[in-house]
């Protein structure tokens, strides 16, 4: 049988398959990633995008939380200083019930409750990062102004709208109550019941009601302040839920297109190998032929 | 009747055979490394034996020429497996190309402008009066509409780039179809088994095997060893003496070049060579590449204007367009979207972040925001459409990449199979070179021989 005479085409078809190999393992030990372009595994590629998005999306999630805490801390807090004024409130009509005092003492402590409504305007005006907390969606909008021709001495500005914001896929989370809610609500008006204990204080008469209607007015913003409580709270359970959602989509992002180290390593001392052994058993093709004996 | 002279003759005749041998011989070896050289033997065959009444005696040996050691069949398989070789490779390079424009590994791209523009939004919902964030949807909006013009414009200008190669490789057709039209021609006026026939046999099957590098061929063997080769499909390229130049047009509907022979428009009969692999990603690979990015663009476009235009801006007016709106060149087609697509609006107040004309409403913002979770294309979200858009393309890669191995393999294994048997050995032409010097000298010894015997004759006489 006749044997192919030229040995170099095996052997650099053979040099071209460990090169190829050696630089693979190479790329994948300089970038960490085995795949480095949808053809090295497209399936991985699209999987990857897919990752990229939610991994996006988580994060713009927990930006969403972190901002919104921070009103939400606000408005909290604001309404944890409304609810110390109105216990203030509370002991000065108990104060003023009091049969001992005169009307001059009364007019003091009127004083002191028409500071308390001030106090409270304040609060239900309060802004957080330009924005008014309590105006419902029409943030821009100064939601109580002190207006003599309302019983209360206020009137408010706002809307009752409510926006919402995303805090996972398809969960969405209220991220106001609107003064309209809080602090004039039909029924329970912090406003009209500091107002109606200022009058009752000043004439001497029917100071019990305005009491019940303060000790009302507070019992309904405490029951309403549990909104904040419980959406910070659901806002941190959200947060420690996407925290591990990241964690995982990492991890999925490794095993998608991530480099095991340890086997590209071994790879890469293997196609070194295998390209020396071509190297060498080239150097050897014959160097010789018949012609070299025949002198 | 034998005579002295007569053997004279026969050792003179054996002179001129075995120099004849060793020409051959010297011939291979000085073309060992020629390519697409076929080794040649010396053809040595019986002289006619001298009848001289009853007995008849040999004469020798005669010299007939050589000839080229070639297998046809391999030849031809070689000749398959190189078209489709080329073909792949041509494809590779191409496809090779637009997979770059998706290197979403690097994470950059058009995924990362998508999620970043959805994300504006969603910041955008946080803070709806803000007018930073509100700049912010814009400039994510034209990364967005950037990300989707570079692509696009690159696929363009691959395509171009493959539309100039479709040219070259037919004028590269056409230079190797006259070539072997003018070898037909020479090989066809000669005849026997002259060393010339041999050497434009070689030139032949060179010249075919880089046509085959270009372009599927069929070929017919006629009897005075010219070839006949026609496309695969049958387009005319070379017959006899004569050759058919293919011709290239630019279509005014795409405004590539189509290929023409003989007045035909031939573009879609190539299966074969560098000239199918460079079609088939001008005119099926990257126009489907283009048709998905275009209506992926359409579809954002056209989401994203429809719900801007349901909600109101920060002035409390109806919103407006987002994006410029898709302008369709034909009905139902979106060709140029990702290329042209821009943002509309420059003034950040006009983003209809409200759905009721409230400024500090948020609940537009949040819808347009979702848009990302909603189908937009086909049913689809972007995000999945746009994922399995980059797959398509690795997927169109990384088969023709694996075929272009496994066909690299059998092409290796058939030019090995060539050299078995049409390569030069030097250790063959060593000892064939020993063969025939031994058996010069022997001719020679019976010259001598015969010198001196008539030389004694004489000197008897």
């Amino acid at each position: 049988m006749r044997i192919n005479p030229d040995l170099t085409r095996d052997m650099l078809a053979g040099l071209a398959l460990d090169r190829q190999q050696e630089d693979q393992a190479i790329q994948e030990l300089s970038t960490g990633r085995k795949v480095n372009q949808p053809s090295d595994n497209p399936a991985a590629v699209a999987g990857l995008i897919v990752n990229n998005a939610q991994t996006s999306a988580v994060n713009t999630y927990l930006s969403n939380i972190s901002s919104l805490q921070g009103s939400m801390q606000e408005a909290d807090s604001t309404l944890n200083s409304v609810i110390t004024s109105l216990t203030q409130a509370i002991s000065l009509a108990v104060e003023g019930a009091n049969g001992t005092l005169n009307q001059t003492d009364r007019n003091a402590i009127v004083q002191e409750v028409n500071g308390i409504q001030q106090q409270i305007l304040g609060y239900a005006n309060q802004s957080f990062q330009g924005n008014y907390l309590f105006a419902g969606t029409a943030v821009k909008t100064q939601p109580y102004v002190a207006d003599s021709s309302s019983s209360s001495g206020v009137s408010y500005k706002g809307n009752d709208g409510v926006n919402s914001l995303d805090i996972g896929d398809g969960q969405a989370v209220p991220t106001n109550l609107p003064g309209s809610q809080l602090f004039t609500a039909s029924g329970s008006d912090v406003f009209q019941a500091l107002a109606d204990l200022s009058s009752a204080l000043a004439s001497g008469s029917n100071i019990p009601a305005a009491e019940t209607e303060v000790q009302n007015a507070f019992n309904y913003i405490n029951a309403q302040r549990t909104f904040y409580g419980s959406t910070l709270s659901r806002l941190n359970t959200a947060t420690s839920f996407l925290n591990e959602e990241n964690l995982q989509l990492s991890q999925e992002q490794t095993n998608l297109v991530g480099a095991d180290m340890a086997t590209a390593a071994s790879q890469l001392t293997q196609a070194e190998t295998a390209l020396d052994a071509t190297l060498a058993a080239g150097g050897k093709i014959s160097q010789y032929s018949l012609l070299d004996y025949l002198t | 009747m034998a005579t002295l002279f007569g053997a004279l003759s026969i050792a003179v005749r054996s002179l001129y055979a075995q120099e004849g041998a060793l020409d051959t011989t010297s011939n291979n070896i000085s073309n060992v490394n020629t390519p697409g050289y076929s080794r040649e033997l010396p053809i040595l065959n019986e002289a006619p034996p001298l009848d001289t009444g009853q007995i008849s005696i040999g004469n020798g040996v005669d010299f007939d020429g050589v000839q080229s050691v070639r297998d046809n069949i391999l030849e031809l398989r070689i000749d398959q497996e190189t078209q489709q070789q080329n073909q792949l490779q041509s494809y590779v390079n191409s496809m090779n190309q637009v997979q770059s424009l998706f290197n979403e590994t690097e994470g950059a791209g058009i995924s990362d402008a998508l999620n970043q523009f959805f994300s504006s939004f969603q910041q955008l919902a946080d803070n709806p009066t803000d007018i930073p964030s509100r700049q912010a949807v814009i400039s994510a909006g034209q990364d967005l509409a950037a990300a989707f013009q570079q692509t696009g414009q690159q696929l363009g200008s691959i395509q171009r780039g493959v539309d100039q190669e479709v040219g070259q490789t037919v004028d590269e057709i056409n230079s190797d179809t006259a070539q072997l039209a003018g070898l037909n021609q020479q090989i066809s006026s000669l005849q026997g088994n002259s060393e010339q026939a041999g050497m434009l046999q070689d030139q032949q099957y060179t010249v075919l095997n880089s046509l085959s590098k270009l372009v599927d061929v069929a070929v017919t063997h006629a009897n005075n060893g010219s070839l006949t080769i026609t496309s695969t499909n049958g387009v005319p390229l070379v017959a006899g003496g004569q050759n058919f130049s293919l011709s290239t047009a630019t279509d005014p509907s795409t405004g590539f070049q189509d290929i023409y022979s003989q007045g035909t428009d031939v573009t879609s009969s190539f299966t074969g060579g560098q000239l199918a692999g460079l079609l088939q990603a001008r005119d099926q690979s990257i126009p489907s590449v283009l048709s998905n990015l275009d209506n992926l663009a359409a579809g954002i476009i056209n989401t994203v204007n429809g719900q801007s235009k349901k909600g109101y801006d920060l002035n409390g007016a109806k919103g407006t367009n987002f994006f410029q709106p898709v302008v369709q060149p034909t009905p139902g087609s979106n060709a140029g979207a990702a290329e042209n697509m821009a943002v509309a609006i420059t003034d950040p107040s006009l983003i209809a972040a409200s759905s009721d004309g409230t400024k500090g409403e948020n609940a537009n913002a949040l819808v347009l925001a979702n848009i990302q979770n909603g189908a937009v294309v086909n049913g689809e979200t972007a995000t999945d459409f746009y994922s399995s858009l980059v797959s398509e393309v690795g997927n169109d890669v990384s088969s023709a990449t694996d075929e272009q191995e496994s066909v690299g393999l059998v092409l290796t294994q058939l030019q090995n199979q060539r050299s078995d048997t049409s390569g030069v050995s030097l250790d063959e032409e060593a000892a064939n070179l020993i063969l025939y010097q031994r058996a010069y000298e022997a001719a020679a010894e019976v010259v001598a021989a015969i010198n001196s015997i008539t030389s004694d004759f004489i000197q008897t006489v």
